[in-house]
């Protein structure tokens, strides 16, 4: 496990991200876009009549239970590059929330506005977006506000142009780069003005309280979970 | 500041000086004619409306609205419709739009690519001449966007920044096949929560030439009126667009029954009870004054 350095944690407490480059790479990367473009296609015909019943948002989708889908979507839950800040800020206790393998659509409008997830009241929630593709500025990158996550800072309010935020930064970035940030903070996705679609999965964990997530919700992947630490992560014995 | 109701409709019975398409809802003896509106109107301190056509699309359909508008013309605004396909819109909609109190037109298709994935070119989409005509000649588009069209709608809104758009009931965006009529003959519309992001239409609010109408709680609540369950998506509407670009109706006369003109005059005050007096009149009236240019009373 590799665990943050004394300046990663630094700038974890005071500005609330950290940037993994090269997060995934080589095979794996090769692995996880194969799976993920294979995923992304086979899924978007229903999606698409999901939209056109009213059922599902028209600007983005996700590949449906992708923990099923392909064991490299599992295999990046823990991955090593970023697994140790996760459990170290979570003074190892964490729990994965769930997944989400998204597609956004370029579109002259991003898909959300500036928001923080949850309030301070909120167990400790962190998300891993990593990039599937390259992520070029004005396609979708990621922004966020750093320091936004403390409970002292702000009030932010939400402008109209997600450029227009106070003090928030972009994060552009290769394919297999990973950025971890508190969900505690402002963050958006930028607008995407380019002709390609912006592929990244977000993974959303939590600091473990009890019953959060029931045994059920992983049950489909225990035979994956052969340790007591991915049981503890996956939630499997409550 | 005159308080003006957004959006209704208003019909006679199908005769041959006024004819109009029928329906079990509306059928050719029905009639829910304009001189009963203006009772309720009175009654009620409403001082203008918009009459928006309905019940066919052709001239001739027009022809009622018309005659209130003429009978009527520091009352009411009109919005017209346009035949689905037609060959040359812009002369449809110049006939319509002769001084005779039409504004603009409203629509919920845009023929442009299904998939938001597609290479989008404005030019090619089938409803891109009715927006040029609308930019070219000043006419509001009032419009009630099918889910499947609501991504289109920001690539035409770039490329046409001038033109007027008000967007009907809540900006909803109804998908197929969720479309009812309830036992009281009024529009209802499955929808699948209230959660913003499901609505393309929420991220509009960027552009400072969309409005919506809020409008239509009955055909989307799960409750009985105030339609306390749809105060969230009121706050979230407010909160996007801000008070200066809402705008109350009732969709008169589908409301006559239940809950009643009266009851709907008061819904805005009921779920958004921390609006400013100023803030409330924008939106009971002064919205629609200002942004459709309502003739001084």
């Amino acid at each position: 496990m590799i665990l943050p350095t004394p300046e990663q944690k630094a700038q974890w407490e005071e500005e609330g991200y950290l940037v993994f480059e090269n997060a995934i790479q080589g095979e794996d990367l090769k692995r996880l876009q194969t799976a993920f473009d294979y995923w992304a296609d086979a899924c978007k015909a229903e999606w698409l009549d999901r939209v056109e019943a009213g059922e599902a948002v028209a600007t983005f989708y996700d590949i449906p239970k992708p923990l099923e889908k392909d064991p490299i979507f599992f295999v990046i839950i823990d991955y090593p590059s970023y697994y140790g800040a996760l459990m170290a800020f979570t003074d190892h206790d964490l729990i994965l929330l769930g997944p989400q393998v998204r597609t956004v659509a370029p579109w002259p409008v991003s898909y959300t506005g500036w928001h923080p997830d949850v309030g301070h009241s909120n167990p400790l929630h962190i998300k891993v977006q990593i990039y599937v593709n390259d992520v070029q500025p004005g396609s979708g990158e990621f922004g966020f506000v750093p320091g936004s996550h403390k409970p002292d800072a702000g009030p932010y309010t939400r402008p109209m142009r997600q450029e227009s935020m106070t003090g928030h930064k972009t994060f552009p970035g290769k394919a297999g780069t990973a950025i971890m940030f508190n969900s505690c903070g402002w963050h958006v996705s930028m607008d995407n003005h380019s002709d390609t679609p912006r592929k990244s999965i977000i993974l959303i964990y939590e600091k473990r309280t009890p019953g959060r997530i029931g045994p059920k919700q992983y049950a489909s992947i225990s035979d994956y979970c052969q340790t007591p630490e991915r049981r503890k992560l996956f939630s499997l014995d409550g | 500041m005159p308080r003006i109701d957004a959006h209704l409709h208003v019909f006679t019975k199908a005769s041959a000086e006024f004819p109009r398409e029928t329906s079990d809802v509306w059928p050719a003896d029905r009639e829910e004619p304009v001189e009963k509106l203006l009772g309720e109107m009175e009654k009620h301190q409403i001082d203008q409306a918009v009459l928006v056509q309905m019940a066919g699309a052709s001239i001739a359909n027009h022809r009622y609205l018309l005659q209130c508008l003429k009978d009527y013309p520091n009352r009411f605004l009109g919005i017209g419709l346009i035949p689905e396909g037609h060959p040359n819109p812009a002369e449809h909609m110049a006939q319509l739009t002769d001084d005779t109190g039409i504004i603009g037109f409203r629509f919920s298709t845009f023929g442009g690519p299904r998939d938001i994935f597609a290479k989008m070119d404005v030019r090619e989409f089938a409803a891109y001449p009715i927006w040029e005509c609308a930019a070219e000649r000043d006419y509001v588009l009032w419009l009630y966007p099918n889910a499947i069209n609501a991504h289109l709608l920001p690539y035409l809104i770039q490329e046409f920044p001038q033109v007027r758009i008000v967007l009907n009931h809540l900006a909803v965006s109804p998908g197929a096949g969720k479309f009812s009529w309830d036992e009281f003959g009024r529009p209802q519309i499955q929808v699948t929560g209230y959660n913003l992001f499901m609505h393309t239409t929420y991220r509009l609010a960027r552009f400072e030439n969309v409005n919506v109408h809020l409008s239509g709680q009955y055909a989307f609540s799960s409750e009985e009126f105030p339609y306390k369950d749809l105060a969230g998506w009121h706050s979230g509407l407010l909160s996007g667009f801000g008070a200066k670009r809402l705008m109350w109706a009732t969709d008169f006369p589908w409301i006559l029954e239940e809950p009643g003109y009266g009851k709907l005059t008061t819904v805005i005050e009921e779920l958004l009870p921390n609006l400013s007096e100023a803030e409330l009149a924008d939106i009971m009236g002064g919205n629609a004054k200002r942004i459709l240019r309502f003739p001084d009373l």
